[in-house]
């Protein structure tokens, strides 16, 4: 079993992201089940992606991932890794996005919301970790929107050839001819980009 | 057939297809809504044949126009989530005594947790009140299959049949065949056929009861040797189809229960847990009780421990066959306190509860302790969008109320988030449409107290319209305020009686908010854009110290159907960085330096809706909508 946990805030695009990694099973032949955060929480609340894709041709029963059992996680902002963090695997992969995005109630506290004690903790609490300047990608691809595609290919990167996180299951090329279904025709080629970018980033892992 | 990833919700509504569905309506409520929007994209790409799809107006008209079509002779489709059924509930229940000719099944969504819902209500025991059918699927498969099967039932005896699914079922995908077209079945040459028994009449009624207990006793039968009741025996690391129990510990559960259930077996399993042998019951018809079914499993219990979510509704029926058969087992499950009384359940707790019940707690993952040193999560709870027309409008109101001791009655749909801070414009929130009319009890209670009632455009037309006329029958001095973002947007922005777009693709001429109010005696309506303070300002002011019933609308479109405006600016060199516009109206695209003295505009977040120019008092803030003088949104409806 293989699961992939998903952690953003809502318009983020973790939904596309985890028909993404979905379609990217399936191609395999492998069972997969996703669920998603729907609704209120859409607006701007946390939410959350789970996939799980029975990688040795298992059967999968239920749509959420227990905690403590997520091979990876795919963190979209800091402050939600932070909350996703208890459903890392012990020997887990997290995947976290730079950037800090306040939410209403930090900026209304007053006290500053700010990314690096989060990675600074985030560092030593998970197993295996990588940081990824998503907006420095997302820049030099020309569009915030695509986030979502660069943290979904840093978490491919990472887990080449290794034993933990994706464990190697899904390569580059497969992650791409997903996206390619998953997205309309005018964006493919600004996913595309994102997705090169991030690997060409990560390209030799520091993953530690 | 192609494969093809499919969210519970698409699945059922293919299933319905493939069922040669020729109607189907209802009214968008989470974890509900996709059904209905794939049946209409399905018929808008030409892959769904024949059928018929809208958004009516609340779920009673929706029923009640699938009870006159089933009577012609069509198959039927009802759709909407658990509270919707409370307000069809009328017309369900006189139509089971009337009975169905052409298929009619209800699709009633349930949210355990609740994650987007006011109650936790279980529909298995509305079906039970009602004397329908109901059919729980454990994952969006078994669901696909109860659709298809439901028409059978429904037609087979003349009953509506009601699926059930749960969040977990609708919003989870998984891969499915899908054929390239679907075609709806003929509607019966010579279509409704004249007959008495339409007519509801008590002497009527008194036949129909006895034909409705006589069919439920049939239907109990026939879904207990289904394949919706399957029973799996346990033994060692092996789990097999069984025709009955064997062992004396059984586990039994209904919903996604079963399929956390079965995967928290597993994960005990591959934790080297040596379990003793055990039966296990998924109950997927749990009204009529599939009681054959059950007894079969029963048989040489000593105890059974139930996985269900909202009511303990198996448990009940579980005791009941114990009473009934004088059998001796325990039953285990909310009301003894051995599972969870409310919210859902999870692969974890139900790994726990099954570990104690078969008695291998070794095989428990350790709970890690929590670490001291892990920062906080930030809040986040979901706020109105940056570019909502509803800040502008709640902040206008209580401007103008200052003063003014006031009641704010909210309503159901994205504006009850205007209940958080800072904006805090929300007094009460029970049902759809209740803020109109839980104003006038206000009003009444307390004379010297401005009740104002927030209603959106889509609720208006679902719930709000007799509220107004109570209003101006019983003169009733409350404020109406109207936030028509000219969508329903909490659910994903489906169109209703004021846009005109219908779901079959003609438009209708839109149903003016203005002319209803007027045609039902409201004499002051005002009007405002709401992000516009000054003008929206002086509006509030007019309509609330009209006295009798006044109305005040407001109107600019919801940001998810428009494209952004260019995004505001701060002057650095006059923003003081007071902080009055961030605590105003709490945009999330507005923060704060990280040294505190300035504002800062996200340029990603911000819609440029311009709202936050009035609100600044050092003309800091500075939207080119503004400086151009254009209307925020106008011409720039979305793709």
């Amino acid at each position: 079993m293989l699961n992939v946990l998903i952690a953003g805030i809502g318009g983020q695009g973790s939904v596309l992201a985890a028909k993404i990694l979905a379609a990217a099973a399936q191609a395999r032949g492998w069972k997969v089940r996703t669920a998603e955060t729907i609704g209120m929480a859409q607006r701007g609340g946390n939410v959350t992606s789970h996939v799980r894709m029975g990688d040795a041709g298992e059967e999968v029963h239920a749509p959420l991932i227990a905690r403590g059992t997520a091979d990876c996680i795919v963190a979209l902002e800091p402050g939600e890794a932070v909350r996703a963090l208890p459903y890392l695997a012990p020997d887990g992969l997290l995947v976290c996005a730079r950037t800090a995005i306040p939410s209403v109630e930090t900026t209304l506290s007053g006290e500053p919301y700010e990314a690096e004690p989060l990675l600074a903790y985030l560092e030593g609490a998970a197993p295996h970790f990588l940081a990824v300047d998503e907006a420095a990608i997302c820049e030099e691809v020309g569009s915030r929107k695509v986030a979502n595609l660069v943290m979904l290919a840093s978490a491919v990167a990472a887990s080449n050839g290794t034993s933990f996180g994706l464990r190697g299951a899904i390569g580059t090329d497969e992650l791409v001819r997903a996206m390619e279904a998953c997205v309309k025709p005018a964006f493919v080629a600004l996913n595309r980009a994102a997705i090169d970018t991030a690997i060409a980033r990560v390209g030799a892992p520091s993953v530690n | 057939m192609r494969s093809t990833l499919l969210m519970g919700n698409e699945a059922f509504a293919w299933a319905a297809l493939e069922a040669g569905v020729n109607v189907v309506a209802g009214y968008p409520g989470t974890p509900s809504s996709e059904l209905v929007e794939t049946v209409a994209k399905l018929h808008a790409a030409g892959v769904a044949h024949d059928v018929y799809v809208e958004w009516s107006d609340n779920e009673k008209a929706a029923l009640e126009l699938l009870v006159g079509a089933s009577a012609s002779g069509a198959r039927g489709l009802f759709t909407c989530k658990q509270m919707g059924l409370n307000v069809a509930a009328d017309a369900l229940l006189s139509a089971n005594y009337v009975g169905v000719r052409g298929g009619l099944v209800l699709f009633v969504a349930d949210d355990p947790g609740p994650i987007s819902s006011q109650t936790e209500q279980d529909t298995r025991r509305f079906a039970n009140f009602a004397k329908v059918p109901v059919l729980d699927p454990w994952n969006p498969e078994s669901g696909a299959d109860m659709m298809r099967h439901a028409f059978e039932v429904s037609e087979t005896w003349h009953t509506p049949v009601i699926v059930r699914p749960t969040t977990r079922v609708n919003h989870a995908s998984t891969f499915f065949d899908v054929p390239s077209e679907t075609h709806a079945r003929p509607v019966p040459e010579g279509g409704f056929e004249k007959d008495p028994k339409w007519v509801i009449f008590p002497r009527r009624s008194y036949a129909a009861h006895g034909e409705i207990n006589d069919r439920l006793h049939e239907i109990a039968s026939e879904e207990a040797a289904g394949s919706f009741n399957p029973l799996y025996a346990y033994a060692g690391e092996e789990c097999a189809p069984a025709d009955a129990g064997a062992a004396p510990l059984g586990i039994v559960c209904g919903g996604v229960s079963g399929a956390y259930a079965r995967e928290a077996i597993e994960m005990l399993i591959a934790r080297g847990a040596q379990l003793p042998a055990f039966d296990f019951l998924q109950v997927g018809t749990p009204f009529p009780f599939p009681v054959r079914r059950a007894r079969a499993f029963a048989a040489g219990k000593t105890d059974v421990l139930v996985f269900e979510e909202l009511d303990h509704v198996i448990e009940d029926d579980l005791l009941m066959l114990a009473g009934r058969d004088k059998l001796s087992y325990r039953v285990h499950g909310k009301l003894d306190g051995s599972t969870l009384a409310r919210g859902e359940n999870s692969v974890e707790d139900c790994a726990r509860r099954i570990a104690r019940f078969l008695g291998v707690t070794d095989a428990l993952p350790e709970e890690p302790a929590p670490d001291p040193a892990a920062p906080q999560a930030p809040a986040r709870p979901p706020v109105l969008c940056a570019g909502c027309p509803h800040r502008g409008a709640f902040y206008a109101v209580k401007r103008a109320l200052r003063g003014k001791k006031n009641v704010l009655c909210g309503d159901i749909g994205c504006y009850t988030l205007g209940n958080a801070k800072p904006l805090e414009a929300v007094d009460t929130c029970l049902c759809m449409g209740a803020g109109i009319t839980m104003a006038q009890g206000v009003a009444v209670a307390e004379p010297g107290t401005k009740a104002v009632a927030f209603i959106g455009d889509s609720t208006f037309f679902a719930s709000g319209m007799t509220g107004v006329a109570n209003a101006v029958y019983n003169q009733h001095d409350i404020t109406i305020v109207v936030l028509d973002n000219s969508t329903t947007a909490m659910t994903g922005g489906q169109p209703h009686p004021g846009i005109g777009r219908t779901l079959m693709g003609p438009v209708s001429d839109p149903i003016r908010i203005e002319a209803v109010l007027e045609g039902l005696g409201v004499t002051c309506i005002e009007h405002a854009n709401p992000l516009y303070l000054k003008e929206s300002l002086a509006a509030a002011r007019r309509a609330v110290d009209f006295e009798g019933p006044s109305a005040l609308i407001f109107r600019s479109p919801c940001t998810q159907i428009v494209r952004p405006e260019p995004r505001a600016v701060v002057d650095d060199d006059a923003c003081v960085g007071c902080r009055v516009c961030v605590e105003a109206i709490g945009c999330p695209a507005m923060t704060m330096s990280a040294d505190g003295s300035k504002m800062i505009v996200d340029a990603a977040t911000c819609y440029g809706c311009g709202l936050c120019v009035d609100v600044c008092q050092h003309g800091a803030i500075s939207a080119a909508v503004r400086t151009e003088g254009r209307v925020p949104f106008a011409g720039k409806a979305g793709e």
